[in-house]
């Protein structure tokens, strides 16, 4: 068992390394910065001058705070727009590139279930998600100490854990949209794409009459900045996301199960 | 019964029917030759048998399991190799890296062996793979795992001339190990040497299904010749000659016909000219469907 997941996860994980070095730069920088910026600036009175959609868009909150700070530059952006874009934009090409280069044909020879096929692409990925989040937290955890404000480790744990189901939920949509379209290009824009548009739907309807319309939106069910600033743990929302995203793989394997592959 | 069997099968995509209520069947230890012109729907034949594409209609087994459901095909393909036409590889991983993959899941007790006689470069990336190393890496995984069935797309497309020569022997071998092979080609010159019996496809529906010895009498040769001054009327007008064209050449004479008459007869007419260049080689399959199976050939 777990024989493609395996090979695919080692084909996954420089890039993952990449992607973690990257995210701990951007982390660290950060954490350089933030001294500096709030003596000279009050952050807080500056996000009060933004619209409100930006400010919910961007979970400006306490901002003069390195937990706020962080939330806001870090996890808000990078984590929930960026990661999550990037997952389903991979996910999107794990069984179309296949398909499209005709690999696939190879693949579904060996005497291994479509399900599995679809199971084990879809867990390929888990190892490269799990991976960035564990350097990240050390490098942020690690950064912050240095400059002397301290992230709590539970806090900083539960982010990352929390964001977790988020991320999975991304690839699911990603992976629905990869065994769903043959030219991977096309997986890939759809399924970034709807990630983002349910990004943009569930920023504009937060705090309205239409909230209910946001309700799809994996955003929706994972905060970071409540999680860092409050301390409080959306575990809810966390399940959510997870039997969302297992809802997702079990659809993607029971269409490609019954579908040609041409 | 059959190890492959093929009854009735119909594959329709919209308006286009790529296979067309073909039936054959693939007897034990046999090597089965699935002959026709490119676009006939041998591909599409073949990816049916093997679960990739529901037939539209008509059924498909190996060894007696039905391919259309999943648990029948699973147990029918872990005694099955495969190679398709132009196999593609991740390009980025190694060919050892393809073949471990192979063999954790299926197994590899002959990987050494087929190496031997096939050996792509391992530890190179498959971007960087020749079309013949890319091949050989497609046929070593077809075989590792010691399938009883083997069925081939086009097996010999991107060969130079001294591996097909290898894979002939290879798949002679394999027949008298008692493996049931089954491959498709485009050419008929491929096929005749290692196949016992070849089916004969063309727009998707059967057309013949023959021994290979009485296909290969029945198509004949292409014999081109130039011959020093001009022909008589009567040159190369001896049984077994069809579409004759004969047309001067400056001081000499072109002729070029098919023929499928006693090869003696044919070198004894040769002999009374005195020729400048001689060609004689198997007729295109194209051709032997013309004159044989009638209607125009598709290709």
């Amino acid at each position: 068992m777990l024989e493609l997941a395996r090979y695919g996860a080692r084909r996954r994980i420089t890039g993952a390394l990449v992607l973690a070095a990257g995210l701990s730069a951007f982390s660290a920088l950060y954490a350089a910065f933030f001294p500096s910026v709030t003596e000279g600036i009050d952050l807080d009175q500056y996000a009060e001058t933004l619209p409100p959609v930006f400010v919910e868009a961007f979970g400006l909150r306490s901002l003069g705070t390195i937990e706020g700070f962080l939330a806001t530059e870090l996890y808000q952006f990078a984590w929930v727009i960026l990661l999550g874009l990037y997952l389903a934009y991979s996910a999107a090409s794990v069984v179309a590139s296949d398909v499209e280069s005709s690999r696939m044909d190879l693949l579904l020879a060996l005497p291994v279930s479509r399900a599995r096929i679809v199971g084990e692409s879809f867990l390929s990925l888990v190892p490269g998600i799990v991976v960035i989040n564990a350097v990240v937290a050390a490098v942020t955890w690690a950064a912050t100490g240095f400059i002397g404000h301290q992230v709590a480790a539970v806090d900083l744990v539960a982010v990352h854990a929390l964001s977790l189901p988020y991320l999975f939920a991304c690839a699911g949509i990603g992976l629905a949209f990869s065994v769903t379209l043959d030219r991977a290009s096309l997986a890939q824009r759809g399924a970034a794409g709807t990630v983002f548009s349910l990004f943009l739907v569930e920023t504009l309807v937060t705090n309205t009459d239409y909230s209910w319309a946001g309700a799809l939106a994996p955003q929706r069910y994972y905060d970071p900045t409540a999680v860092l600033v409050d301390g409080v743990y959306d575990l809810e929302g966390a399940a959510v996301l997870a039997a969302g995203a297992l809802v997702l793989v079990l659809a993607s394997q029971w269409h490609f199960t019954r579908r040609d592959v041409q | 019964m059959g190890v492959i069997e093929i009854e009735s099968l119909t594959k329709r995509y919209g308006d286009l029917t790529a296979v067309d209520d073909l039936t054959f069947e693939v007897a034990d230890g046999e090597v089965f030759g699935f002959l026709g012109p490119n676009g006939a729907g041998k591909t599409t034949a073949i990816r049916t048998l093997l679960g990739m594409q529901a037939p539209t209609a008509g059924s498909v087994r190996i060894d007696g399991h039905d391919t259309t459901d999943e648990n029948q095909r699973l147990e029918a393909l872990a005694d099955t190799g495969f190679l398709p036409s132009n196999p593609q590889f991740d390009p980025q991983a190694t060919g050892r890296e393809i073949l471990d993959l192979h063999e954790s899941i299926k197994g590899g007790s002959r990987r050494d062996e087929l190496l031997e006689l096939f050996d792509p470069p391992l530890d190179r990336e498959i971007r960087a793979y020749s079309t013949g190393n890319v091949q050989k890496l497609g046929l070593v995984q077809a075989f590792m795992h010691d399938p009883d069935v083997v069925v081939m797309d086009e097996p010999t497309s991107g060969l130079d001339p001294l591996l097909v020569a290898r894979f002939n022997d290879f798949v002679r071998a394999e027949r008298e190990r008692g493996v049931t092979v089954l491959f498709s080609s485009h050419v008929l010159s491929e096929v005749r040497r290692v196949c016992d019996r070849v089916a004969v496809i063309r727009d998707g529906a059967l057309v013949a299904v023959e021994d290979v010895q009485t296909l290969l009498a029945r198509s004949g040769k292409v014999v081109r010749a130039r011959a020093d001054g001009s022909l008589p009327d009567d040159a190369f007008d001896i049984p077994g000659v069809a579409d004759r064209t004969v047309e001067a050449d400056g001081d000499a004479t072109r002729v070029s016909f098919t023929y499928t008459g006693s090869v003696d007869a044919l070198v004894d007419e040769l002999d009374r000219y005195s020729l400048l260049e001689l060609d004689v080689e198997e007729a295109p399959l194209e051709d032997v469907f013309l004159q044989f199976y009638g209607g125009e050939a598709s290709a």
